[in-house]
């Protein structure tokens, strides 16, 4: 008989050994193909159709008719939803992780809160050109999270009161959110609002590029993080005992996902829902013991795709926001989780 | 007595700003079985988790192989010190298997994830502790003995030398609680580990300990084999419980037994 961990693959590199969870592993591949073909319909489907063929060549980078309505029209505004609703699914991933519960997220610890309020502000005062909004967002999620962190903190960071704390400070930064609103021009406002409902509507490749850095830097972190992530798994004393420095490790993951949401939040807008439902659906799916972050962040990708897609054409011409989409599918989730919680006395772990 | 790799040094500990350990000394003796005994609330858990670092010291410090415990990370510490809490929580849906083989974390890196040694030490803790034909089960599902014994053994799997278990027999049956034990004896005796185990009944204690350490309101009330410990004047001063201490049937070492049950005046009139 084998000591190895059940379901998973050793890979043996050199002096390095590595194990791979099966069934994650084709999880992976088989999100990935999924994400590749939602992507091809995506760019297909619009005010007018383009046949895939034309897509795979626009997309190959060979002359094709269809270049512009493809290549600049379609494909910036995909791409920033392809990287935000990654962000979201990898940092809803970890949050979840650190607090131990899956109703924690990014929406409800007060980071989208943060962004949300910081832009709108700028928005309404007319402070900051419209490129610096991003930037603006990145900070305020940062902030909020530090607020949520300080008042939370009690020698140590205790998962319910950390999320009973965030929830506290969203409710407060979104009566400042509002307040701003109607402090401001009535048709900044008006644009306010769209941002804050999560919209890919005229977004581009400037607001890609900074989501796309971060992502690209935040990947050797996911690496440690995927590891760190199964010591948090345990209760402290057990997590301790086997030699994990808790505090630091639960406020590295958590910072990794704070500053991911709130790039996501910068580029796209508060995205509702997905960073809490992607990686339950993704746990699901992989069935692991922790959450995991390659397969969160491809569920998240797809998720804001085709809730774009819908967005887009349901109600064609008039295309709705994609955050009204996917609160829509997650509100009622959002629910069935709490309503599933509490008829199982209070288990929170995820 | 012996050399001692583990010692605790004019240690305070503290809840909040209730001091519940009051500077204590303590050596824990190499290759033996230690046992800490001493009523509810008297700090013998919470000593046990300051032995493992689990609790930062007030005051005062524990030493493991003359360094203070402070200033060793905690990574070095779990790979000599294994500790099993009173209570542990295992990760929702976890079957045994992996619960052993995340006792390998200490000796793993993320480039390292699982060596021949890993393999060793997990195949052999789950062959000694019997876990082995439960390793595909989830561990909620077990039964309290089971489950007890999946977490010795990913304990064991950890493969330190020195082992701390906090009231191990808690919720078990007395069929389950002799299981333990014995396999804690076994353990010590097959590899020379030390052992340092809080326990709730005394003649369990008494039974298994080559060193018993009675304790009481944060302070160490005496300690040595339980021959020479356990009396019914130390019960008295501890428990504050009238007893007969009589020679042990089966071990001939010493038994407490309580002093006679509540009873009713004999011209109580009222029961027959």
């Amino acid at each position: 008989m084998s000591g190895r961990p059940p379901g998973h693959v050793l890979l043996r590199l050199g002096r390095g050994s590595f194990l791979v969870h099966r069934r994650a592993l084709v999880v992976v591949v088989a999100l990935a193909v999924l994400l590749v073909a939602v992507v091809v319909a995506s760019l297909c489907v619009g005010e007018s159709f383009v046949s895939p063929v034309e897509v795979c060549r626009v997309l190959l980078g060979r002359p094709s008719p269809d270049r512009l309505v493809v290549g600049t029209l379609r494909l910036p505004r995909l791409v920033v939803g392809l990287l935000a609703g990654a962000a979201f699914g990898v940092a809803g991933a970890l949050i979840q992780t650190v607090a131990r519960n899956p109703l924690a997220s990014p929406d409800v610890i007060g980071v989208t809160h943060g962004a949300g309020a910081a832009t709108v502000a700028a928005m309404s005062f007319g402070v900051v050109s419209h490129n610096a909004l991003p930037y603006l967002s990145v900070g305020g999620g940062l902030a909020a999270t530090l607020l949520v962190y300080v008042f939370a903190w009690r020698r140590g960071l205790h998962a319910s009161r950390f999320v009973l704390v965030g929830i506290g400070i969203s409710v407060a930064l979104g009566s400042l959110t509002q307040l701003f609103l109607t402090k401001g021009d009535y048709l900044v406002a008006q644009q306010a609002k769209v941002w804050l409902t999560g919209s890919l509507n005229g977004r581009g490749y400037d607001q890609a590029a900074p989501l796309a850095l971060v992502l690209l830097l935040a990947l050797p972190a996911a690496l440690w993080a995927g590891r760190a992530q199964r010591s948090v798994t345990f209760d402290d004393d057990t997590a301790t005992a086997l030699g994990v420095r808790l505090d630091q490790v639960r406020l590295g993951l958590a910072a990794l996902g704070v500053v991911l949401a709130s790039v996501a939040t910068g580029a796209a807008g508060p995205i509702d829902f997905v960073a809490l439902v992607a990686p339950q659906i993704a746990r699901r799916l992989t069935r692991t013991i922790q959450i995991p972050l390659l397969s969160s962040a491809l569920t998240g990708a797809l998720v804001v795709v085709v809730a774009d897609l819908l967005a887009r054409r349901l109600f064609a011409p008039i295309e709705l926001p994609v955050g009204v989409l996917t609160a829509v599918v997650g509100a009622p989730y959002l629910m069935w989780l709490i309503v599933r919680t509490r008829s199982r006395s209070g288990g929170t772990t995820s | 007595m012996s050399s001692s790799r583990l010692t605790a040094k004019d240690l305070t500990l503290a809840y909040e700003d209730r001091t519940v350990v009051d500077g204590l000394d303590l050596e824990i003796p190499d290759g033996q079985v230690t046992v800490i005994v001493g009523p509810n609330a008297c700090g013998k858990s919470t000593l046990l988790r300051a032995l493992g670092r689990l609790l930062k010291p007030r005051r005062g410090v524990v030493l493991l192989d003359g360094a203070e415990l402070a200033h060793v990370s905690r990574k070095q510490i779990a790979r000599t010190v294994g500790v099993l809490p009173q209570s542990p929580t295992p990760p929702g849906g976890i079957t045994v298997a992996d619960l052993v083989a995340r006792g390998r974390q200490p000796h793993q890196t993320w480039w390292r994830q699982w060596s021949e040694e890993d393999e060793r030490a997990t195949t052999e803790a789950l062959e000694r502790t019997e876990t082995a034909d439960l390793a595909e089960r989830p561990v909620d599902e077990l039964s309290g003995g089971q489950r007890q014994r999946a977490w010795i053994a990913m304990a064991l799997a950890q493969d330190t030398d020195l082992l701390l278990l906090d009231e191990p027999t808690t919720y078990l049956d007395i069929a389950h609680q002799v299981e333990v034990l014995d396999l804690i004896r076994q353990l010590n005796h097959e590899r020379g580990r030390t052992v340092v185990a809080v326990l709730h009944d005394l003649n369990q204690a008494a039974r298994y300990a080559d060193h018993l350490v009675a304790m009481k309101a944060g302070r160490v009330i005496a300690q040595g084999p339980p021959r020479d410990v356990v009396t019914a004047e130390l019960v008295q001063e501890v428990f504050g419980l009238a007893s007969v201490v009589v020679p042990d049937p089966v071990t001939g070492g010493p038994l407490v037994v309580p002093g006679m049950a509540w009873q009713p005046e004999p011209d109580d009139d009222r029961t027959r």
